[in-house]
């Protein structure tokens, strides 16, 4: 909604071209207002006019103009003032007298209108639009016609008539401003508006409506003779007050002021043109009664028009309001609801019910917004549902819902439970939104992850090929001189019996230890999602370093183990930590390629951090890290290796965050660098 | 005093199964799961040969086998493998292994390596008694017979003898006699063949 600022003092001096077309025009508009003036009618005295539009011309010019340029538009109408008074035959101290008072209602108005109402627009609000009948048609009329009334007094008046002079021109003046004021200043305000334009249908009923009035207004007046006598003239006198009313609703502010304009202009000029239809003994008693009257009218409709303005215009803004937010949720794809706790009433918005693919004219409750969520899912819905009421936090859940066609969709919801001011819950407010295709990429990714950690584990497990085989012939070595062993014992003449017993568990426990191995190699090679269970890390440690054995002693390292024994209970998925595990030894293992083979040494120390947390710290004596490379070890494709992929760290640190710990890689203060590997305790919530 | 097999593994049940089909083939066998246990419990003095695995943390076969080189170099040394590491294989046969087996290593290729084991151990100790016999004797001669003898190793006649030790003819003939019946040789050529074969060059 755009306001009319009005100029202020400082504004920028325009050019002299344009600085005079202002008053030039005004000074025209002035004379065409005193003469329209004369046309409706002046008293008896053919001078004084009850309906005076010049003051109103001038005072919207001041409001236009910035002040300190007021004088030069003073001094512009003055021609047009003496002009047009001289017309009607005005003597020069009574047209001087009229013109100073005109100018101070204008200025008085001018500037406590500027001052007090502020910019345009006035008349869609009821407190500026009753401020501005207070200033206008009371305050400032009631005080400048104290000099107004010196008027007919300077041109024959009696001196004893001085109150009776001093209301002519108040109520004159108010009627003008009450008639013509809001019409010109809602103008004035609209000219601005780049969307004021009224619809065909609105400029049909608008020009119905003028010549219903005009009509009615006819009508009234024409009868009014004989109905005086019936007494039948309050009820002519309000014969177009349902017009009036008519335009107020339907037009506001605006339409009231140009009904009041229209009647006023109608009245008076029947009154004072022909015969009187109110029959008084003098136009001037019957111009008091209908000023009297137009004033009683006007006041209200004006305010009855601002009032119904505001209100539609309040209307709008929130129906503005409502459309952007629901503009907005359904380009977020958000749909909105809320849950009555006292009517029981679920409201949910088109969006939503699309979403859920709910009828659109079926009545929505909360069962049936529960009976959508998919049964696995529902049990967490309604604990959340709990927690939104007894908690004043934002609740944040996601669960699926089954759709009429059976479609499975993820939705995302967020609520929150609206309390009054005694902090009882009155309703649950709250955002549904469809995250399935979110869902759908995270879990791409978390496949693709895997993949990635898998085709990683089963390129380490080529390179350690040979330790697996190392751990197959052990077994089979034995397996194999157990048998032979009983074999050559059973050939004897008296044979031990007890020993080939013995030969025999051993072979049945070696085989199981084949067996093993094969399984924990199976397990390196299988595909899947990760399996928490219970870890010993002690053990963990322990099996890699069994299944590294031969690679650390082809490689000359030697493996110092520091454990710290009773660890808290951990869990995790064994292969996925035995991979990281393996890593990092193999890392730890090559970064000592160049070191004598009396200092290859790692060790490896596992430790009990506070709140269930386990360490496992793996240290080297080797090379260590490169300053310039700190920040990049952990990023995916970075490699110092000649044939190395770049994707060991990374992927091991992504292992890590599933299992809801850290991965650090530091140097040493003295040589080579340490792995830390964080695992939180058993009971810490898994990212799974 | 019986041969026996000096087993060396860092695997448990790869000992234990090697030592039970030893013991089950007539072997006394000690068994070691590591080689710093079998260096601090070896005795040189007794027979047998030595069964190591290629692959041990700390000190491996080939350091091992090092190690025994310097304090024992006859004894026979068997080695397994869990790897066909041809290198190191080859390494610790020109070292003097007996047999480089491979694992699962088959029970009568075992004994078969034990075996030849034994005969070269048997054979290292004879030729061991039969040189430590022959020292001893030198031992009984004069500084005098000592030097003839070294002479007559290097073929001289007893005149060219007593010229280059300042006597007579009829002195060395006397010495050689004596040095003859003091190492029990019958002739100068299993005189030469003994001194030979104990290393011993002329004293000058």
């Amino acid at each position: 909604m755009s306001t009319l600022t009005f100029p202020s003092a400082n504004s920028r001096t325009p050019a002299l071209g344009s600085l005079l077309a202002g008053p030039a025009f005004t000074a025209a508009l002035y004379f065409l207002g005193a003469e329209a003036a004369f046309l409706i009618g002046t008293l008896s005295d053919r001078i004084f006019a009850p309906f005076w539009p010049p003051n109103i011309v001038l005072f919207c010019a001041l409001l236009l103009a910035p002040p300190r340029l007021w004088w030069l538009y003073l001094l512009a109408t003055f021609p047009a003032h003496v002009v047009a008074e001289l017309g009607v035959g005005m003597p020069m101290p009574q047209l001087l007298v009229a013109f100073a008072t005109n100018c101070a209602v204008a200025l008085v108005n001018a500037a406590a209108t500027r001052g007090l109402l502020g910019p345009l627009p006035w008349f869609d609000s009821l407190s500026k639009a009753l401020l501005y009948v207070a200033i206008t048609a009371v305050a400032s009329p009631a005080l400048v016609a104290l000099g107004g009334a010196f008027v007919p007094i300077l041109g024959g008046g009696s001196v004893y008539n001085y109150w009776t002079f001093w209301v002519q021109w108040c109520l004159s003046n108010t009627v003008s401003i009450l008639a013509l004021g809001p019409v010109v200043l809602t103008w004035l305000s609209d000219r601005n508006r780049p969307a004021a334009h009224l619809s065909s249908g609105a400029i049909v009923e608008g020009a119905l409506l003028s010549a219903g009035l005009f009509l009615v207004c006819a009508f009234a007046f024409e009868s009014g003779k004989g109905a005086v006598a019936d007494g039948l003239l309050p009820a002519i006198l309000y014969l177009p007050l349902p017009l009036i009313l008519w335009a107020a609703i339907r037009f506001g502010a605006r339409g009231a002021s140009v009904a009041i304009l229209v009647v006023a202009v109608a009245l008076l000029w029947r009154t004072l043109n022909g015969p009187n239809p109110f029959s008084a003994d003098t136009p001037e008693e019957s111009v008091f009664a209908i000023q009297a009257f137009l004033i009683g009218v006007s006041i209200p409709v004006l305010l009855l028009g601002t009032a119904i303005e505001e209100t539609r215009r309040a209307e709008q803004a929130v129906r503005k309001s409502e459309e952007s937010m629901s503009f907005a949720a359904i380009a977020a794809d958000l749909c909105l609801w809320h849950f009555n706790y006292r009517s029981d009433q679920f409201w949910i918005t088109d969006h939503g019910r699309r979403m859920f693919d709910l009828a659109l004219d079926a009545p929505v409750t909360k069962q049936s917004i529960i009976d959508a969520i998919h049964p696995h899912d529902q049990p967490a819905a309604r604990s959340a549902i709990r927690s939104v009421a007894l908690s004043d936090r934002l609740i944040d859940t996601e669960f699926r819902i089954i759709r009429r066609d059976g479609s499975i969709r993820w939705v995302r919801a967020r609520a929150r439970a609206d309390r009054n001011a005694r902090g009882e819950k009155i309703k649950i407010s709250g955002t549904f939104a469809d995250i399935t295709t979110q869902k759908a990429a995270e879990s791409e990714l978390a496949q693709q992850r895997r993949d990635l950690a898998h085709l990683m584990r089963v390129s380490m497990l080529g390179e350690l090929s040979g330790s697996f085989a190392h751990e197959l012939t052990q077994p089979l070595t034995a397996i194999l001189s157990n048998a032979q062993a009983a074999k050559l014992i059973m050939a004897n003449a008296s044979p031990d019996f007890a020993e080939v017993a013995a030969a025999l568990d051993d072979i049945i426990s070696e085989d199981d230890r084949a067996g093993k191995v094969i399984h924990h190699m199976r397990g390196m090679l299988k595909k899947g999602e990760a399996k928490f269970e219970p870890i010993n890390v002690n053990d963990l440690v322990g099996s890699t370093l069994r299944l590294l054995n031969n690679e650390l002693i082809a490689r000359r390292v030697t493996c110092d183990c520091n454990l710290t024994k009773e660890l808290p209970p951990t869990s995790g998925d064994p292969v996925q930590l035995q991979q990281v595990l393996l890593n990092l030894i193999m890392n730890a293992v090559e970064a000592m390629h160049g070191v004598s083979s009396s200092r290859r040494i790692i060790t490896i120390r596992t430790r009990t951090l506070g709140q269930g947390k386990v360490s496992i710290d793996i240290s080297d004596r080797g090379t260590g890290v490169a300053p310039t490379h700190e920040h990049q070890i952990f990023q995916p494709f970075f490699t110092t290796k000649e044939r190395g992929l770049g994707l060991g760290l990374a992927i091991c640190s992504s292992i890590m965050k599933l299992h809801g710990g850290t991965l650090d890689l530091e140097n040493n203060p003295d040589e080579g660098a340490t792995a830390t590997l964080v695992i939180p305790g058993e009971d810490v919530h898994l990212v799974s | 005093m019986s041969f026996v097999t000096f087993l060396v593994d860092d695997d448990g049940g790869v000992l234990k199964a090697l030592a039970r089909l030893l013991r089950a083939a007539g072997y006394e066998t000690r068994a070691y799961a590591s080689p710093q246990n079998f260096l601090a419990k070896y005795d040189p003095a007794l027979p047998g040969c030595i069964i190591l695995d290629l692959a041990m943390p700390g000190l491996d076969g080939l350091a091992l086998q090092q190690e025994l080189a310097e304090q024992d170099p006859e004894r026979p040394v068997i080695f397994l493998t869990g790897t066909g590491d041809i290198a190191r294989g080859v390494r610790a046969m020109k070292a003097g292994a007996v047999d480089f087996l491979t694992k699962p290593v088959d029970g009568t290729q075992l004994l078969a390596a034990v075996d030849r084991a034994r005969r070269k151990d048997d054979e290292a100790r004879n030729a061991r008694a039969n040189r430590e016999g022959f020292e001893r004797r030198i031992a009984r001669l004069t500084p005098r017979e000592r030097q003839v003898l070294d002479y007559v190793v290097l073929g001289r006649l007893n005149k060219q003898i007593a010229l280059a030790l300042g006597t007579v003819e009829k002195t060395i003939k006397v010495h050689r006699g004596r040095v003859m019946a003091k190492l029990e040789v019958r002739s100068v050529a299993e005189l030469v063949r003994l001194t030979e074969r104990a290393g011993l060059g002329p004293t000058r």
